[in-house]
């Protein structure tokens, strides 16, 4: 009789603390993404749902919904204002949200910080590479040139565009940008075809290209990664303060590479246990494989962590965000 | 008809090409070029296809059938997804437009209405998971799910 | 070379790989088929079933889906004007005007027909390529691309009804394509374009939602008013029988398939065209083999050789697109770039190392386009009459589907019930069109090459300044651009003194 109570006892003990956390046992979870299916905001999603139900309690089924248009600010804002608080929405979306709503593009309609931020599910390094056939071996000697270096882009907005601009408008380099290109892999075939000398873009879509010796990394923003972290940083060839700070700006969301967040005044505890599901499914052994042969490489940064860098980003003084206007557009 | 439908496209066109100069002359010459280049060719090709238009003699042709029917058929199928949500607007649809429009008999109608709405839901909800908001209409009456 | 041929081959012909290959055949058949269940959209859902897979199993499994696709679309554009993909809205044009005469099943013949010796083509050119494909593409550069896209649009001349008039039509809607390519974020300064302050149009009108309104609604409307069925007045019966004679009119028309698979091909090696080009630069092309202006006349009205040519193109251009793909890492369309992710998951690197180390991969690949298609043709055969006589049906029972289809094709591009509408106001335009007179081919045309258009020139300007016109290959085409428009105009003279 004893020995029975104790063991009542003892299972109450156990499963109270998880009685108590959130069970999403017979749910479905889904996963906004902002864009279509095939980019890479969409494969991290769908590798992230694959693996996510084993460490959220109560084994939900999640799936995952392209809602894509305004480059992701439809999808943000359906999380927003109108997915319900009750942690069965999930969105992820342009990294560079941030970016219009501090530049007052029309149309924004949620405010970045005010979500229920899950957190990074990555983070992104942007670098400039440029052929490794030109005689530009690093920074200085790019700094240096003489003749014009090509570079392609796809539009403003995006970082193959972003980035050596503020390298050009701002440290003087003697780069041409030119747009247009209908896709990244778009211009490296133009950097093969010596069309353009070198694009910018994230580590993670050059390194092929490097790896091949197509191109060559010269500088990086301030995000990195192993494999260039001895790369030189853009900030620090910024002539003056100001100038350093459009650059921190730009790449500011980088570190918060693939946003996931819940609607606004979702309950504490809900988000509390996605952050902890999102950490161990990242670190999940069998998504990092899957990641590996992808390609794609995940790294959880806390929702709290990524909240507190936006908003920093949202902080900034209005005559620095005017002047960053001058040449940051949101675009994709 | 012809002739009224050749004007309401060719008025429509230099209309919508004129709108697109006028809207274009504020923007960067690199934004705005393109659609100069076409806007105002295209705004003086359409004038001179009103002008043949109207000098044109009405050839004699088999009256047009009326399209309003199918037009309203159309709408209303757009209403009904936008009010009641894209998988029962659905079967909605088809049901009310096989019986009223089809005129076909109750089982063929129901039985045809079934296999389209099961594909439908199968392909589309099930296996795709595509996004389809609740209707309007539900969320008023608070019966959304 | 031929070592590596018969290795590929035996790659595909292994239990497994063969076996995946049908089943991606069986889902690919249901993807063309079915508007709303786009190929890249099932592909991207696809890639988590192949990481378990060895790495030509998977390709058989996914190529399998993917070659299939651009045949069986061509069935639904056929039966119901409905394209089932982008990429097969050039076979409704004369396609579904042979169905209202009754004569489905010689067009599905003809489809299939066509399609079969597009996919063949394209498979060898992918395979006959592999040497000398790095040098080409490095070749065709934005210069190029934009002359490309100027030669598409020359076809406009051959597309347009006939007459001063009938030009000066084409003209006007190939320019609203043109403006309406505008709409949107321009990617130079950033400037969103006739937008109205809408964040729908930020990124411009979707080709799909524009097409299926275009093309299925005044269809419907025009179904719904006759109140017969699609297949109008035939006799019972033709409507079925016809598919052996649409496979004859592909041999009857055989160079012209050959030369349209070609020209498919070459659209699909060039990265940065897009998918929906070449299957209209074809029925420019097939419309040009007119010879007299009252045979100019029947395009539009169901004449085999506007089926034969977009039927051909459409699927010889997917063994043309694997060819940047493969070879360079740079997708040519959406789908191109999920088969991409594909490879990447599977360990091979896109590049020099797919044509030299890894070459009996790609030639199985090769094989698998060549095979599949075989197997779905076949199939398809024999289901052909089943399948053509869904045109005599009454068409009150078939206006409710083919709405759903049209709607839910519409739908699944973004997810957005702008999308509805989008198909509904251009379904008005393609209505007026219709009971004007107007051809509405130039105007897709416009809509498709404008933005390639407008990028590519801006591209060659800023980098290469004026010179890019003294290109030789820019040369060439100016020449031919300047020959596929005034080639009408040659073949009326040229009549004229011999006739």
């Amino acid at each position: 009789m004893k020995r029975r109570q104790l063991l009542v006892a003892a299972i109450g003990l156990a499963a109270a603390p998880m009685v108590m956390a959130q069970s999403f046992a017979g749910k479905t979870v889904t996963i906004i993404v902002g864009y279509k299916p095939g980019g890479g905001y969409d494969a991290t999603a769908r590798m992230l749902a694959r693996h996510l139900p084993k460490h959220i309690p109560g084994r939900p089924t999640v799936i995952v919904q392209n809602m894509s248009g305004a480059n992701s600010v439809i999808a943000a804002n359906h999380v927003y204002n109108v997915a319900k608080p009750d942690g069965l929405t999930i969105g992820t979306f342009n990294r560079n949200l941030p970016i219009a709503q501090l530049t007052g593009v029309d149309g924004v309609k949620y405010d970045i910080t005010k979500f229920a931020w899950i957190g990074s599910a990555a983070n992104e390094s942007t670098i400039l590479a440029i052929r490794a056939d030109l005689p530009y071996k690093n920074f200085e000697e790019l700094r240096k040139a003489k003749e014009t270096v090509v570079i392609g882009s796809t539009g403003p907005g995006a970082n193959t565009h972003d980035f050596p601009l503020l390298l050009k408008d701002l440290v003087g380099v003697n780069l041409k940008i030119v747009s247009g290109y209908s896709s990244s892999a778009d211009i490296m075939l133009a950097v093969e075809r010596k069309e353009v000398d070198g694009r910018a873009g994230s580590f993670t879509s050059l390194r092929p290209f490097i790896e091949r010796g197509v191109v060559r990394p010269i500088v990086r923003a301030r995000s990195t990664e192993p494999g260039i972290d001895k790369l030189p940083v853009d900030e620090s060839f910024a002539p003056n303060p100001r100038a350093k700070a459009i650059m921190a700006l730009r790449s500011a969301p980088e570190l918060v590479a693939r946003p996931y967040v819940m609607p606004p005044k979702t309950p504490a505890e809900i988000v509390k246990a996605m952050r902890e599901a999102f950490a161990r499914t990242i670190d999940d052994p069998e998504l990092v494989a899957e990641g590996k042969k992808s390609k794609i490489d995940l790294e959880y940064m806390p929702g709290d962590q990524a909240q507190k860098i936006l908003a920093d980003v949202m902080n900034q003084p209005k005559d620095l965000v005017a002047e960053f206007a001058k040449y940051i557009k949101f675009g994709e | 008809m012809a002739k009224k439908a050749t004007l309401a496209l060719a008025i429509g066109i230099m209309l919508a090409a004129a709108y697109a100069v006028f809207a274009a002359k504020g923007w960067q010459w690199k934004a705005a070029l393109f659609p100069l280049a076409i806007g105002i060719p295209l705004f003086f090709l359409a004038a001179i296809e009103v002008a043949w238009a109207f000098a044109a003699k009405e050839a004699a042709e088999e009256p047009v059938p009326n399209s309003a029917l199918p037009w309203a058929w159309m709408i209303g199928f757009l209403a009904l997804i936008v009010l009641l949500g894209f998988p029962i607007a659905v079967a909605v649809f088809v049901f009310v437009y096989l019986k009223v429009q089809g005129k076909e008999g109750w089982l063929f109608s129901i039985v045809l209405t079934a296999a389209v709405w099961g594909a439908f839901y199968g392909l589309f909800d099930m296996m795709l998971h595509l996004p389809f908001p609740a209707g309007w209409l539900l969320e008023w009456l608070g019966l959304a799910a | 070379m031929l070592e590596a041929l018969w290795e590929g081959l035996l790659l595909v012909l292994q239990w497994k790989a063969f076996g995946f290959m049908l089943l991606g055949i069986g889902l690919g058949f249901w993807v063309g088929l079915l508007p709303g269940l786009g190929g890249a959209t099932t592909l991207a859902l696809m890639l988590p079933f192949i990481y378990t897979m060895q790495p030509v199993e998977a390709f058989a499994f996914l190529l399998g889906m993917h070659a299939v696709v651009a045949t069986t679309g061509d069935i639904t554009s056929v039966l119901f004007g409905l394209p089932g993909e982008a990429t097969s809205a050039a076979t409704v044009v004369d396609g579904y005007a042979m169905t209202k005469k009754g004569e489905a099943g010689r067009a599905l013949g003809a489809a299939l027909a066509s399609s079969l010796v597009g996919a063949i083509v394209g498979a060898v050119a992918l395979a006959a390529a592999i040497p000398v494909v790095r040098p080409l593409v490095l070749t065709f550069g934005s210069p190029e691309l934009f002359m490309l896209a100027i030669v598409g649009l020359a076809f406009i001349a051959s597309l347009s009804g006939e007459g001063a008039r009938g030009m000066v039509r084409g003209f006007i809607a190939a320019g609203l394509g043109l403006l309406l390519a505008t709409v949107g974020q321009d990617p130079q300064a950033g400037v969103a374009r006739f937008t109205f302050d809408t964040l729908y149009l930020w990124q411009g009108l979707d080709l799909v939602p524009v097409l299926v309104g275009i093309f299925a609604i005044p269809e419907i409307i025009d179904l719904f008013v006759r109140g017969n069925s699609i297949a109008g007045n035939a006799p019972p019966g033709k409507v079925a029988k016809g598919a052996w004679e649409g496979v004859k009119d592909t041999y009857r028309h055989f160079w012209l398939t050959i030369r349209c698979s070609l020209i498919g091909t070459f659209i699909g090696i060039m990265p940065g065209l897009g998918g929906s080009v070449a299957q209209w630069m074809a029925y420019g092309h097939a419309a040009q083999s007119a010879k007299t202006p009252e045979e100019r006349k029947q395009f539009g009205q169901g004449d085999v050789r506007g089926v034969l040519g977009p039927g051909a193109a459409n699927n010889s251009k997917e063994g043309g697109s694997l060819i940047p793909t493969v070879a360079f890492g740079v997708p040519g369309s959406t789908s191109m770039a999920i088969l991409l992710g594909g490879f990447l998951l599977l360990g091979l690197v896109p590049g020099p190392d797919m044509l030299t180390k890894h070459v009996a991969v790609t030639y199985s690949m090769v094989w698998t386009i060549v095979i599949a298609n075989v197997i779905t043709v076949a199939v398809c055969f024999l289901f052909l009459d089943r399948l053509a006589s869904i045109t005599e049906v009454k068409g009150h029972r078939l206006i409710p589907v083919i709405l759903v289809l049209v709607f839910i094709g519409s739908y699944t591009s973004n997810s957005h019930y702008a999308d509805l509408l989008v198909t509904l106001v251009f379904g008005g335009v393609g209505y007026l069109m219709v009971r004007a007179g107007w051809a509405r081919a130039p105007f897709v045309l416009g809509l498709v090459l404008g933005k390639i258009a407008e990028n590519y020139l801006y591209i060659s300007t800023a980098r290469y300044e004026a010179a890019w016109l003294a290109r030789p290959v820019v040369m060439v085409l100016i020449a031919v651009a300047i020959a596929v428009v005034v080639y009408p105009f040659f073949q009326t003279r040229w009549r004229k003194r011999h006739g």
